[in-house]
């Protein structure tokens, strides 16, 4: 049991208070996983930046980790900006090489540095407890743009740490998110295939492969849309899980619907959660929410 | 004039004592406000009145119910009346998972949509469903009627023993033993009455389309095993 949540802002400029909506979602679901909450932002900034969030280490394990990864960085690209909240360092280039090679240059640094977000818009913050507790270190209610997601996690088969939480950037696209509320039961499966193609798996965390399938889809020429349906198919096991682009919102729901996942839609919001208490704890009485149905996918994209 | 009971700042405990007392106080309606879609609210009404519940409410709302009167001004989540025994729920929104499931009579009304298993293992009562519902609706009924004005999803009416169903929209697939009959003239005088009843609203829009309306029961083929329907066996289990 885990709870998700999405918000789009369909009219905005890029200033819609999404850090502070997706919260005020997630707050009324933490009670459906206390082991580890998170969100992916989504900025609405269009300068071409890349902004990177980076896990520094586990356990306080990290010093100097940030002086020696910002220097390796500094070779591939120009730093705009840099700061460190807890375990997190968070660096905005310019950077238009490859994504892969820029992290894998981070993430050289030590098994426990890990890439946990890239892209020019998306920004990650996850971490071990309550969403409560998002909001006391890393202030994301102040954090403005058009569109976001969330997760409560309760573990039930992988480790409760800062990797194993979600939301699950897919490493290498950039500004590709998931949340996902089920098992994946041919997740070894899976795993094993992606792997012999060369792809690296950060955790033992079912949700990580969706996040991996999408990114393989997108990047073989499908759309949102598309590689969401084609999951109906290539997983296997219960799930409703939300995924995010730069400009677009989507989810899939498994074909025995085994998974809640409610959602509504008006002319300048769409918002989407696992109860429809989440929803009515940021838009109360915004009405017309209805449960999506077995194989059901909708994906909205940003005006 | 309902008497009133605010949810902001209360326990579901304490919202459903405060239902509760409101009734055994001989109030006939209750007015509950600012809901929040929050779960458990409604459940084990057993004398006649009317709760109503302004906004939407979270799981198992009015379940376990026997004669009272409970109306919804928004959505609900799974396992909506689950066991009732006898009453009247009414959904102006759309409902989720599970909805009237295992209900042994009374009557459940969803305006708007169902999602999947509405209606399993009803045992008696009337589900009535003003939109589309979904996946496995109706599975392993044994008594009772559903109508849905929509749509239905996949392997509808799975599995069934004596529930009768009349959908108004598309089947897309139905279940294992589930057959299509004649829609007769008491059928369509059944169907009239019902929409008049509980959809008043939509009786102008679905008076002409009753007669198309098709009936869905049990073909009976599982109801006793017979060796020479192996076929049919091997694809249920």
């Amino acid at each position: 049991m885990c709870g998700i949540i999405g918000f789009l802002d369909k009219k905005t400029d890029g200033t819609s208070p999404v850090g502070n909506t997706v919260l005020t979602m997630l707050n009324a679901l933490a009670c459906r996983g206390p082991d580890s909450a998170g969100v992916a932002l989504y900025t609405g900034l269009t300068n071409g930046h890349t902004v990177l969030r980076v896990k520094l280490g586990e356990n306080g394990e990290f010093a100097g980790r940030r002086e020696s990864i910002t220097e390796r960085v500094e070779n591939l690209g120009e730093i705009l900006s840099a700061s460190t909240t807890e375990e997190y360092l968070r660096l905005e280039l310019d950077y238009q090489g490859e994504p892969k090679e820029l992290s894998a240059l981070i993430e050289s640094e030590a098994d426990t540095v890990e890439v946990v977000s890239m892209g020019s818009a998306l920004e990650i913050v996850k971490q071990v407890g309550s969403p409560e507790n998002l909001e006391e270190t890393h202030g994301v209610s102040r954090i403005t743009g058009t569109h976001g997601i969330g997760h409560t996690r309760l573990s039930t088969e992988s480790k409760v740490d800062l990797s194993h939480s979600q939301p699950f950037w897919a490493h290498g696209m950039p500004d590709l998110a998931v949340v996902h509320n089920g098992h994946i039961t041919n997740y070894h499966k899976l795993r094993m295939l992606y792997e012999q193609h060369g792809v690296r798996f950060y955790t033992d965390n079912d949700s990580e492969v969706i996040g991996v399938y999408l990114a393989d889809r997108l990047s073989q020429g499908m759309s949102l849309q598309e590689a969401l349906t084609a999951s109906l198919d290539d997983l296997d096991g219960s799930f409703s899980y939300l995924a995010a682009t730069r400009n677009e919102l989507g989810f899939a729901k498994d074909r025995f619907a085994l998974k809640p996942l409610l959602f509504t839609e008006t002319d300048e919001t769409v918002v989407v959660a696992t109860e429809e208490i989440a929803i009515e704890n940021a838009f109360p009485g915004i009405g017309g929410v209805r449960e999506a149905q077995a194989k059901e996918v909708q994906v909205w994209r940003l005006n | 004039m309902a008497a009133e009971l605010d949810c902001t700042g209360k326990s579901i405990r304490e919202i459903n004592t405060g239902i509760k007392e409101h009734i055994a106080n001989g109030e006939k309606e209750v007015l509950v406000r600012n809901p929040g879609a929050r779960h458990n609210l409604g459940v084990a009404l057993l004398q006649p009145s009317t709760v109503t519940f302004d906004g939407s409410v979270g799981y198992f709302c009015g379940g376990l119910m026997d004669g009272a009167t409970v109306e919804i001004n928004g959505s609900t989540g799974w396992g909506l009346a689950e066991s009732m025994l006898s009453g009247t729920v009414i959904v102006h929104g759309s409902a989720g998972n599970g909805a009237a499931a295992t209900i042994r009579g009374g009557t459940v009304v969803i305006h708007k949509h169902a999602a999947a298993r509405a209606g399993v293992a009803m045992k008696g009562g009337l589900l009535l469903i003003g939109g589309n519902c979904g996946y496995m609706a109706g599975f392993m009924g044994q008594r009772g009627t559903i109508v849905v004005c929509g749509d239905v999803g996949e392997a509808f009416a799975d599995s069934m023993y004596e529930t009768v169903c009349y959908v108004g929209g598309k089947v897309e697939d139905l279940g294992n033993d589930a057959v299509i009959e004649e829609v007769g003239a008491e059928d369509i005088a059944f169907l009239e009455a019902t929409i008049a009843e509980h959809l008043p609203d939509r009786l102008a829009e679905l008076k002409p389309r009753l007669a198309d309306f098709k009936k869905i029961e049990s073909g009976r083929r599982l109801w006793n095993f017979d060796k020479t329907d192996w076929d049919v066996w091997q694809q249920v289990v």
